[in-house]
C-alpha cells in the first residue's frame, strides 16, 4: 500500500465535474441512525495476531473449497479509475494488488483463515522460504507444474529475471525493499540496465544453483523477506514473456485468470487461464469464468447501482473503492443492503504531521495534539464507517495493536482537550495570535477538515494560515524537505502486516530525503537504533521492539498527532457468494468469490 | 470560395499550433514536477530522476516542444515502440500513445453526439417551428413553457433522476453502456438511449426556444411580409422565407454545440459513467498528464476550427450575400 | 347605420364607380398597455386608373390602413371593423385562401425600403416570378421570361442577366424598380405604394415616380400612394386624403387641398415643409406638440391639443365634440367655412410663400 494518493485524485475530479454531490448529500445523517454495525476494536484483536511462516504442507494446493461455491459466470467489477498497473514490477497500490491476486503469482503469498489470521505460504515456491546464516540467506525451491499462460514452465531463471528487471529504469512505481536489501539504497547502479544486456547480479547476491532453486544473500538478517516477496510487486515475470515497457499493458498470467482485453481508462476483461493448475495453488480458486471490469464508474454510481441491485449489478463487486460516504446511511439502515457489505479496517492511520524543522517545541506539538477534535475529523470523512478514533500511530491492522493505548487522551476526549492545550501553550510561552501554516489538499475531505482544524487551533490562540494545495500534488509539495508549512494531515498504511513497513519509512531519521514519507522529518537517535535492531528480528520478537519505538515516537517526540484509523465498507451484488473482508488486502477477499447463480 | 477555404485552413493550422504551444508552455509555467507526480511511494530523488528520464522531461523544454511538434507531422519513437504520425506523444500515466487513446474514446463521443444531435434537432427545431407557427395558441404556450422549464434543467440533475427511475427503481433498463456500433447495433442503441434522451431533452428545450424566437423574428421581417403581399401562402412563406432566414442563427448555434460536444460531453460522460473524450480530458488534466491533456485540447480545438469553417461554408450556401461578397 | 352621425359620411355617396371603397374602417391592436386604435372610422374611395394620395405623420394610421386592405395585419392581436370592398368583393370577411388570390394579383403593394422588403436569399428573378406562377399557373420558364420582361419594363438594363442577381447586387433605385416589377407582374388593378421613394435619393426618386406614372398609364391601375411628403404627392396624386390620429381630417383633389387647405393640421403640414424657391427668410413652422397617443387619444377633435385656433371656436367644442368629415371636398374641423378661409388667407398663406 502507500500513502492515500492516486485513487482519491480521480474520485474528486469526478464529483466536482458531475456535481452529483448535491443530489446524494441529503440522505445521510438524517437523524435515523442505524444500529452501530461498524466493525469496532473488538474485531481488531482478531486482525492483530503476528504473521506465521508456513511450511511445505501449508503451501501445498489445492486450496480448501469455499462452502457452497459454484463454478461459472462472470463477475462485474466497478472501478472509478483505471487499473494503475499490470506489470508486477510497477504494482504497489491496492487496486493492482487485488488484480495481481487473480493474474500473477509470486514466490510467496498470504493465506488467510476465516478469522483473518495470516500465514505466509509458498506460492510458486514450495514453502515460505528457508533461512540460514541467522536470516541473512534465504533459499526457495520452486513447485512443479508452475506454467505461464502460454504453457512455459517457470524456472529459477524467471525468478532471478523478476528481481533483476526491477533494477531497470522503466520500473519505478513498485516496491524497492528486496532490491535495497540486496544491493543497497542506490541499487540501480548495481545493474543499470537490469538483466536486458546479459548482465546479472553476482551469485553472492542472487544465486540460481539449479532450475528449481533460488538463493538470496543479504548483508544483514532480513526476517521479513517472505512477507516482502508476497507483495504483488515481486510477482513472477517470465523472462521469455518480458516485453519491458509494454508488459504493463499485456502481462503474462501465472494465476487462475489472464487478461483477455484491456482498454485503458475504460475496461478490462479477465478470462480463465487454463495453464493454471489448482493443485499448485493453496490460496486461489477459479470459480467464475472471468471478470468484467468497468473502470469509469464513480463511487457515487457504484454505490447507487449496488444498492439498487438491478440487472448486471447483482453480479457486481466494488474493487478497491468504498461505499460513497453520502450513501452510507442508506446502506447500513437497510438490512437487505447491509448484509451485502463487507466491513473492516483499512491500514491507514490519519495523522497530523508536524514539520519538526518548524515546530521545534514538543509542548506546542502536544498542545495541538490535545486540541484536535478527532471526532469531527472523522465526521468529515464518512463518519463512523469511514474512520475510528486513533490513540496511537499503529493501525488496528498491525500485529500487536493495543486498542487501549491513548497517551494524549484522544479516545477519552474525542472532541479535543482545549484546556489542556492552552495550559501547555502557556508553559511554552506561546503568545496569542502566533501564526501557524497548515497545508491541506483541496479534496472534499481536505477542505472539510481544514475548517475543523482552523477552528480548533484558533480556539487555542493560533492564527492559522490555511494553504490549499492541489490534491494531485499534495504529497509532492509536503514531501519537499524545505516545505514552508508547519503542519499537514498525512495518511500512511503498511505494506505487509509488520510495523517495519510503517516505522521505517515514516519515522526513521535516516530515511529523510526529498519525497520520502518521513513528512515530519523526525530524526531521533534512539528511534533509529530501535528500528535497526527490530529489522533483524523474526516477526514475533520484533513486535516488542516496534512497540518500544512506537511509544518513544508518540510520547517522547510526538512528530504527528494520531487522529483516526480509516475504515472500510464495500458493497457487493446479491448474486455474489463467498464475499468477505480480507485482512491482507483490506478489501473484498478476491480469492474466494463466486456467483450463487452463475 | 476555394481561396477562402484555403485561407481558412491555413489559419486553422496556425491556430492549432498556437493552441498547442500555449498549452505546452502554460503547463510548464506552473512550477510542478511531473516526475514527482508520477511516482508512487518511492519518491526518492533518484527515482524521480529515473522517471524524468523515462518521460523525456530531462530535456530542455524547447527540445520537448520541438519533438512534440515534429511527432505530429512525422511520428516519433518511444520505448514502447514507434508512434506514427499524427503522434501526440505518450501518456505519462498509462504509457499509451495519446492518439490511440483519443481514437479509442472518440467513437463513444461521436455516438453520443450524433445520436443526441439527431434527436434534439428533430424535436427541438420541430417543436420550435410548431410553436412559432401556432404563436400565441395553447400549443405555443405549452411548448415554450416546457422548454423554459426543461432548459433550466441540467444533465447532472436530470440524468440521475432518469437513471433512478428507469434503472435503479424499476430495473426496466440497464445502466448506460457503450458497445461499438460495429459490434452490435442494437446494444449500441439501447446502451446509449438514456444518455441521448437526457442530453437531447435539455438541448431540445434550448433549440425549441431558439427556433421559435428566430422564426418569430424572421416572420416579422419586411421581406417576409412582402412575400405574403405577393399572395404566397402562409406555409410557403413560413418554410421558404422565414425558415431560410432562421438558418443562419440556427446553424451558428449547431456549429458551436457540435464542436463542444465532439470535444467531449464531460458532464454527460461522468453522469452516465461513460468513457469518452470529455472524461479523458478531465482526468488527464487532473492527473497532470501533459501529453494526454495536450492531445485532448488539440483534438477539441480541431473540431472547433473545422466546424467554424463548415459553418462559414454553410453561411455561404444559405446567404448569397456571404457567397457573393 | 345608426352611428352615421358619428362617423364620416361616404365620400361619394353613389360609390358605384369606385374600384376600392373603404367604409368606417376601424383597426385596433390589443397590446400589453391597452388597446391601440390605429385606424378609427376611416372611409375613402379609389377609382380605377386614379391615384389617391394619403399623407400624414408616422402613426397616423396610413400604413396600417393599407396593410389591412390586403389582410396583412397580425390576425392574433388585431380586431377589424368596417367594410373594405375591392371590385365588388368584401375583403374583411374574405378567407385566407381568397385573400391569397387577391394579393399580388388584383392588388399589389410596393414597400418603402426595397433593401429589407426583398428577401436576400432568393434571386430577384425568382421573387418576381413567384407570384406570377402562383396566380397564373405559369411554368417556371414562362415565369422567368415574364420576370425578364418586367425587369425590362421597369428599366433594368440587361434584364437577361440581372434576373439571376440577388437584391444586394442591385443599387437602391434598381431594387425599387425590381420591387415595382414584382408588384406589377400580375397586372394588378390596385397598387398600394407605401412611401415607395422615401428610402431613395432625390434623383432616383424622380425616376421612380415617373416610372410609376408611366406604368399606371400603361396598366391602368388604381394607385394608393402613401407618403408624408406633400411635394411628391402634388406630382403623383389625383385625390388627397390627409390623415391624423387614425382618421381622415381633410379630403379633396390634390389641387384643392394643396392650394386651399381647410384643416389646421394640413396648414401645419404645409407650413413645416420647405419649398423650392420659397422665401428663405421665412422660417419653417413646425406643428407644436407631438403626435397624439393612440392608446389614449384626446377627446373631441384629436388635433385640438396642438391646434392654435381652438380659441376661434365657440365654447369648448374642440375638446368635447369630435368634428365629422363631410362628403366630397371636406375637412373635419369645427371652424366655420368662413373662418377657415379667413385664417388661411390671413395667417397661413403668407407663410407658404
Amino acid at each position: 500500500m502507500k500513502p492515500i494518493r492516486s485513487r482519491s485524485v480521480r474520485a474528486i475530479a469526478i464529483a466536482a465535474v458531475a456535481g452529483s454531490l448535491a443530489l446524494t448529500g441529503c440522505s445521510s445523517n438524517s437523524g435515523k441512525e442505524g444500529k452501530d454495525q461498524s466493525k469496532s476494536k473488538d474485531d481488531a484483536a482478531q486482525q492483530s495476531k503476528p504473521v506465521e511462516y508456513g511450511d511445505a504442507k501449508a503451501s501445498t494446493g489445492p486450496a480448501a473449497p469455499v462452502a457452497g461455491a459454484k463454478p461459472g459466470g462472470t463477475i462485474n467489477v466497478y472501478m472509478q479509475s483505471d487499473m494503475s498497473h499490470m506489470d508486477p514490477g510497477q504494482i504497489y497500490v491496492s487496486d493492482a494488488g487485488q488484480f495481481s491476486n487473480l493474474v500473477h503469482r509470486g514466490l510467496t503469498n498470504f493465506q488467510e483463515d476465516e478469522n483473518g489470521n495470516l500465514t505466509v505460504v509458498g506460492d510458486v515456491a514450495t514453502d515460505s522460504g528457508q533461512s540460514s546464516d541467522g536470516g541473512k540467506t534465504w533459499t526457495f525451491k520452486l513447485k512443479d507444474g508452475i506454467k505461464d499462460e502460454d504453457g512455459n514452465v517457470i524456472t529459477s531463471k524467471d525468478v532471478r529475471h523478476t528481481i533483476e528487471r526491477q533494477y531497470a529504469k522503466f520500473i519505478f512505481d513498485g516496491p524497492t525493499y528486496v532490491q535495497t536489501w540486496l544491493s543497497g539504497a542506490d541499487y540501480r547502479k548495481a545493474l543499470p540496465d537490469g538483466p536486458y544486456k546479459g548482465k546479472h547480479l553476482p551469485d553472492s547476491v542472487l544465486e540460481t544453483p539449479d532450475d528449481k532453486t533460488v538463493v538470496f544473500h543479504f548483508d544483514q538478517p532480513r526476517p521479513d523477506l517472505p512477507q516482502a516477496l508476497a507483495m504483488a510487486g515481486y510477482s513472477i515475470v517470465p523472462e521469455k514473456q518480458d516485453t519491458k515497457e509494454k508488459y504493463d499493458k499485456a502481462p503474462a498470467a501465472l494465476g487462475p485468470y489472464k487478461v483477455a482485453d484491456y482498454k485503458a481508462g475504460k475496461s478490462l476483461k479477465l478470462v480463465k487461464n487454463d495453464q493454471w493448475d489448482p493443485k499448485t495453488d493453496v490460496v486461489r480458486h477459479q470459480y467464475v469464468d472471468g471478470y468484467d471490469f468497468t473502470t469509469t464508474i464513480d463511487q457515487t454510481s457504484q454505490t447507487k447501482r449496488l444498492i439498487a441491485d438491478q440487472g448486471e449489478a447483482k453480479n457486481a463487486i466494488q474493487w478497491t473503492d468504498s461505499v460513497d460516504p453520502a450513501q452510507i446511511q442508506d446502506v447500513v439502515t437497510d438490512p437487505a443492503v447491509n448484509k451485502r457489505t463487507i466491513k473492516g479496517y483499512q491500514p491507514y492511520v490519519w495523522q497530523m504531521s508536524f514539520n519538526l524543522d518548524k515546530i521545534k517545541d514538543k509542548k506546542i506539538r502536544d498542545a495541538i495534539t490535545y486540541a484536535i477534535p478527532s471526532q469531527a475529523m472523522i465526521q468529515a470523512d464518512g463518519g463512523k464507517y469511514g474512520g475510528e478514533l486513533a490513540g496511537g500511530l499503529f493501525a488496528p491492522t498491525l500485529p500487536g495493536f493495543d486498542p487501549k493505548y491513548d497517551p494524549y487522551g484522544k479516545l477519552k476526549k474525542p472532541n479535543g482537550d482545549i484546556a489542556k492545550a492552552k495550559e501547555l501553550l502557556q508553559e511554552a510561552g506561546v503568545k496569542d495570535g502566533t501564526k501557524l501554516t497548515y497545508a491541506y489538499s483541496n479534496s472534499p475531505r481536505g477542505q472539510a477538515q481544514q475548517v475543523i482544524i482552523k477552528d480548533a487551533l484558533a480556539k487555542i490562540g493560533f492564527d492559522v494560515q490555511a494553504k490549499e494545495i492541489d490534491r494531485a500534488t499534495f504529497y509532492e509539495q509536503i514531501g519537499k524537505l524545505d516545505n514552508p508549512y508547519d503542519l499537514y494531515m498525512t495518511g500512511w498504511g503498511q505494506d505487509w502486516p509488520s510495523q517495519s513497513t510503517v516505522v521505517t519509512p515514516v519515522y526513521d531519521g535516516e530515511q529523510i530525503a526529498d519525497g520520502s514519507p518521513n513528512y515530519s522529518h523526525i530524526n531521533d537517535p534512539q528511534v533509529n537504533k530501535l528500528i535497526k535492531e527490530a529489522l533483524k528480528l523474526e516477526p514475533a520478537e520484533a513486535a516488542a521492539k516496534w512497540e518500544e519505538a512506537h511509544h518513544r515516537i508518540v510520547e517522547e517526540i510526538n512528530p504527528a498527532a494520531p487522529v483516526y484509523y480509516s475504515k472500510q465498507i464495500q458493497l457487493f451484488g446479491s448474486n455474489i457468494g463467498g464475499a468477505k473482508y480480507s485482512t491482507e488486502s483490506s478489501y473484498i477477499d478476491i480469492d474466494d468469490v463466486f456467483l450463487k447463480q452463475p | 470560395m476555394l481561396q477562402f477555404l484555403i485561407r481558412r485552413l491555413i489559419g486553422a493550422v496556425v491556430i492549432m499550433f498556437l493552441i498547442g504551444a500555449f498549452t505546452f508552455f502554460l503547463f510548464y509555467a506552473v512550477p510542478q514536477d511531473f516526475a514527482a507526480l508520477s511516482c508512487g511511494k518511492n519518491c526518492s530523488p533518484e527515482n524521480i530522476a529515473v522517471i524524468r528520464e523515462n518521460l523525456g522531461l530531462d530535456q530542455p523544454i524547447t527540445t520537448q516542444f520541438w519533438n512534440f511538434m515534429v511527432g505530429i507531422v512525422a511520428g516519433r519513437d518511444f520505448a514502447v515502440g514507434h508512434c506514427p504520425a499524427p503522434c501526440l506523444g505518450v501518456s505519462f500515466k498509462t504509457g499509451d500513445f495519446v492518439w490511440e487513446s483519443i481514437m479509442d474514446r472518440f467513437p463513444l463521443t461521436l455516438s453520443l453526439t450524433i445520436g443526441g444531435l439527431i434527436i434534439f434537432l428533430l424535436f427541438g427545431l420541430g417543436t420550435g417551428m410548431l410553436a412559432a407557427w401556432k404563436r400565441g395558441t395553447v400549443v405555443d404556450k405549452i411548448a415554450s413553457g416546457a422548454s423554459i422549464v426543461l432548459s433550466s434543467f441540467q444533465i447532472y440533475l436530470l440524468g440521475p433522476i432518469v437513471l433512478g427511475i428507469l434503472v435503479y427503481q424499476t430495473g426496466w433498463m440497464e445502466n448506460p453502456k457503450y458497445v461499438p456500433f460495429t459490434e452490435d447495433p442494437a446494444a449500441w442503441f439501447i446502451g446509449l438511449l438514456i444518455p441521448w434522451v437526457v442530453m437531447a431533452t435539455i438541448f431540445t428545450a434550448q433549440y425549441t426556444r431558439m427556433a421559435r424566437s428566430t422564426m418569430i423574428e424572421q416572420l416579422q421581417e419586411e421581406h417576409v411580409r412582402t412575400a405574403r403581399a405577393k399572395g404566397m401562402s402562409r406555409k410557403y412563406v413560413f418554410f421558404r422565407y422565414a425558415w431560410r432566414g432562421s438558418l443562419i442563427p440556427i446553424v451558428t448555434i449547431i456549429g458551436m454545440d457540435l464542436s463542444s460536444l465532439l470535444a467531449g460531453g464531460v458532464v454527460t460522460e461522468f453522469t452516465f459513467d461513460l468513457a469518452g473524450l470529455g472524461r479523458l480530458a478531465v482526468e488527464s488534466s487532473v492527473t497532470k498528464d501533459l501529453p494526454l491533456t495536450m492531445g485532448a485540447m488539440l483534438f477539441g480545438a480541431f473540431f472547433i476550427l473545422i466546424l467554424n469553417i463548415l459553418v462559414d461554408i454553410a453561411y455561404a450556401f444559405i446567404d448569397p450575400r456571404v457567397r457573393l461578397s | 347605420m345608426t352611428t352615421l352621425t358619428k362617423t364620416e359620411d361616404a365620400p361619394n355617396p353613389t360609390g358605384s364607380d369606385a374600384f376600392l371603397s373603404v367604409r368606417d374602417l376601424r383597426v385596433q391592436f390589443s397590446t400589453e398597455d391597452g388597446i391601440v386604435k390605429a385606424v378609427d372610422g376611416l372611409s375613402f374611395d379609389v377609382e380605377r386608373g386614379k391615384t389617391l394620395g394619403i399623407v400624414g405623420e408616422s402613426g397616423s394610421g396610413k400604413s396600417v390602413t393599407n396593410l389591412t386592405i390586403l389582410g396583412l395585419h397580425s390576425t392574433q392581436t388585431t380586431s377589424i371593423d368596417g367594410e373594405i370592398v375591392l371590385d365588388g368583393k368584401e375583403l374583411i370577411t374574405a378567407g385566407e385562401k381568397e385573400m391569397e388570390k387577391i394579393r399580388g394579383n388584383k392588388a399589389a403593394m410596393i414597400f418603402q425600403d426595397p433593401l429589407t422588403a426583398l428577401s436576400p436569399y432568393y434571386t430577384v428573378g425568382r421573387q418576381i416570378a413567384e407570384p406570377y406562377m402562383k396566380h397564373t399557373g405559369a411554368s417556371k420558364k414562362e415565369a422567368r421570361q415574364r420576370a425578364i420582361e418586367m425587369l425590362a419594363k421597369v428599366g433594368i438594363p440587361q434584364p437577361q442577366t440581372r434576373v439571376d442577381d440577388y437584391p444586394h447586387q442591385f443599387s437602391g433605385g434598381m431594387r425599387q424598380r425590381a420591387m415595382i416589377a414584382m408588384a406589377l407582374v400580375c397586372d394588378p388593378d390596385l397598387l398600394i405604394a407605401d412611401e415607395p421613394t422615401t428610402a431613395l435619393d432625390v434623383t432616383v426618386q424622380a425616376q421612380i415616380l415617373d416610372l410609376l406614372k408611366d406604368l399606371q398609364q400603361e396598366f391602368g391601375s388604381a394607385i394608393i400612394f402613401i407618403t408624408h411628403d406633400l411635394g411628391v404627392i402634388s406630382d403623383m396624386a389625383d385625390d388627397l386624403l390627409v390623415m391624423y390620429s387614425g382618421r381622415a381630417v381633410e379630403r379633396g383633389t390634390v389641387r384643392e387641398v394643396l392650394r386651399n387647405p381647410q384643416h389646421p393640421y394640413t396648414w401645419g403640414l404645409l407650413s413645416s415643409m420647405p419649398r423650392l424657391g420659397g422665401d428663405t427668410a421665412q422660417a419653417l413652422t413646425p406643428i407644436p406638440g407631438s403626435p397624439p397617443s393612440l392608446l389614449n387619444p384626446p377627446s373631441g377633435c384629436p388635433f385640438h391639443p396642438r391646434c392654435t385656433f381652438t380659441g376661434e371656436v365657440t365654447g369648448n367644442r374642440c375638446a368635447e365634440e369630435r368634428p365629422t368629415l363631410g362628403v366630397g371636398r371636406a375637412s373635419a374641423c369645427h371652424l366655420t367655412a368662413e373662418q377657415k378661409q379667413t385664417i388661411f388667407i390671413d395667417k397661413i398663406q403668407p407663410r407658404l410663400r
